[in-house]
């Protein structure tokens, strides 16, 4: 009913060329265009960001109605933030003025710069896991984190930790659907009905939900350890990540990009 | 009323990359006041036909009339919830629904939904409750700490407590022992002979289908295959073999024993007269 429509994080799979990129270069594109959505160089950094994500997104042969969906639980926050806003920021020149109601240009431009952020890094985020699957994923945090085992983080445990995380995502929403109709057949009503209502329909998802959880959880580490499981051990990969000249390219883009921010803030 | 379905079609995730076409123009007519079977391979859509049965999914293509209710693609049911009344559903492995603290309260949830008072409600639940093989002391006790098969009554108990007209039942004895799915099944009868009620029992277990069901519906890749009375479908083992399901003993035994030359007709369907049959054969040979 409702859980169909995450688009957030769900991969896709097409044949594109940035499906092809080595995931670990894919994380650092989107490492240092975050980093670069957050200097403020104006609109002319928001520029060259943007035509990056358009050509990404041209690239990666996702449907732009994809990226835009993604961004729909978004909307609700940007009217809140505009409100708030307006309400807050009484700076630059008064552009409306009714009564005791004012609203300064200072207001739009900060909403404005908000909202062009959250929209960058949501559609960046959305590129990369639309276009990675959550294994290479998580095999390229891995291998990123590798360097820092040195000062003792445990990268492959961190990494076992998100690929189960990653794993049992669809599961939980399958096993969400499947309770919300059992409910529903015991005459549940979802979407209608007051507070006290709904906190009960909630209250009648959420408690199957974690008993579940937690049985498949307890099934899952008896499964592994009983197959001797022990994360400390030293192991191997079937798969074997290379860079390539793309994906050299791909991250010299982004540290360009991230390079002609840092300069405009800076000069 | 029986219940009509036509050219029902059913589309997962239309218009994604995902979309999937799980049911692809069934045509049914299934009676009121009779125990239908609907049979067919793991992943042949039987889930997805009987969700609609209640409104839980509505078809991207076709019509089902059921109780009264008409449902079609794109109109939103009117008074759904008086359909879910009508029609109970038991999902597979319903014990995962159990929530609340006490096994009584679990029960009464549903009829509480429907706008029933906590006492009237409570009462029901002690009326069900002997019928699903469970005494009053379970009644205080936390659905939590019971065993698969008894969470299952309980489960059970939650969708039969709302009386409805018409009773889907998606695998009810999977994982269950054969007592336990044997009293589960005379249950079902029982709701069926005592009180007329229409029973539609999605299962993968022939023995049961040829013990209880008086129809059969077998789908296959989301088409119906076959619709037939008990009898025709179980005499005609070759239909069985042909999508995959394997056949109850009996008729197992029956096309082994004509292999090796016995004459047995199509229409013997349980162990005495196959007995008897035999017994003649064998006397005539001597
Ligand atoms: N929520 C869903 N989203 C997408 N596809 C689904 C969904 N539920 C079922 N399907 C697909 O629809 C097809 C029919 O599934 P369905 O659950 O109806 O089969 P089934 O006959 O009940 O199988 P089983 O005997 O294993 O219970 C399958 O191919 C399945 O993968
Ligand atoms: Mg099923």
């Amino acid at each position: 009913m409702v859980m169909n429509n995450i688009a957030l994080g769900r991969y896709m799979p097409l044949d594109s060329v940035i499906h092809h990129l080595d995931p670990r270069a894919k994380i650092m594109v989107l490492l240092f265009l975050m980093i670069a959505v957050f200097i403020p160089a104006g609109a002319v950094g928001y520029v060259v960001i943007a035509a990056f994500i358009v050509v990404a997104l041209f690239l990666s042969k996702l449907q732009i109605s994809y990226a835009l969906r993604a961004m729909k639980p978004m909307i609700w926050m940007m009217i809140f933030l505009l409100v708030i806003n307006t309400l807050v920021i009484k700076t630059g020149t008064p552009w409306i003025q009714w009564g005791w109601f004012s609203v300064y240009s200072d207001a739009i431009y900060q909403t404005l710069y908000i909202v062009v952020r959250l929209m960058f890094m949501i559609i960046l985020t959305t590129i990369l896991t639309a276009t990675t699957k959550p294994l290479d994923l998580t095999l390229g945090i891995e291998k990123l984190l590798k360097p820092f085992e040195k000062i003792g983080l445990p990268a492959h445990i961190i990494a076992m930790m998100i690929s189960i995380a990653l794993r049992f995502i669809p599961t939980l929403i399958e096993e969400t659907q499947r309770i919300m109709n059992a409910q529903a057949s015991r005459g549940v009503d979802f979407e209608n009905g007051g507070l006290k209502e709904k906190i009960f329909s909630i209250l009648s998802l959420i408690v199957p939900l974690f008993v579940s959880s937690f049985d498949r959880a307890e099934q899952l580490a008896n499964a592994m350890e009983a197959r001797g499981y022990d994360p400390n051990r030293q192991r191997t990969r079937y798969k074997v990540l290379k860079m390539k000249t793309k994906d050299i390219f791909g991250m010299a883009m982004s540290v360009v990009i991230l390079g002609v921010c840092l300069g405009i803030w800076i000069l | 009323m029986s219940i009509e379905i036509n050219h029902l079609e059913h589309t997962y995730n239309a218009g994604t990359p995902f979309s999937h076409q799980a049911l692809k123009g069934i045509d049914l007519s299934i009676p009121e006041g009779k125990v239908t079977a609907i049979i067919g391979q793991t992943g042949s859509g039987k889930s997805t036909l009987v969700q609609h049965l209640n409104g839980l999914l509505i078809p991207s293509a076709g019509t089902l009339d059921i109780c009264g209710f008409h449902i079609q693609p794109l109109l939103k049911i009117k008074d759904i919830k008086q359909l879910r009344k009508e029609v109970g559903l038991v999902f597979q492995f319903p014990e995962y629904q159990l929530f609340e603290e006490t096994i009584e309260k679990d029960i009464a949830f549903g009829p509480k939904n429907f706008g029933i008072e906590e006492e009237k409600a409570n009462e029901l639940v002690r009326k069900i409750l002997p019928m699903v093989g469970l005494d009053e002391s379970y009644l205080q006790r936390s659905p939590f700490e019971l065993s698969g098969g008894q969470k299952r009554r309980v489960a059970i108990a939650g969708i039969l407590v709302l009386d409805p007209q018409v009773l889907v039942l998606d695998e009810p004895t999977a994982g269950l022992d054969p007592q336990g799915a044997k009293e589960m099944m005379t249950l079902f009868m029982d709701l069926n002979k005592k009180q007329g009620k229409t029973i539609l029992l999605v299962s993968h277990d022939m023995e049961h289908v040829m013990r209880y069901c008086d129809h059969v519906i077998v789908l296959d890749h989301g088409k119906v295959l076959q619709e037939n009375d008990v009898r025709t479908f179980f005499e005609h083992p070759e239909w069985m073999i042909e999508v995959g399901i394997n056949p109850p003993a009996i008729i197992r035994l029956k096309m082994m024993l004509q292999e090796k030359g016995f004459k047995i007709p199509d229409s013997i369907l349980d162990m005495p007269s196959l007995v008897e049959c035999i017994k003649g054969q064998v006397n005539g040979h001597e």
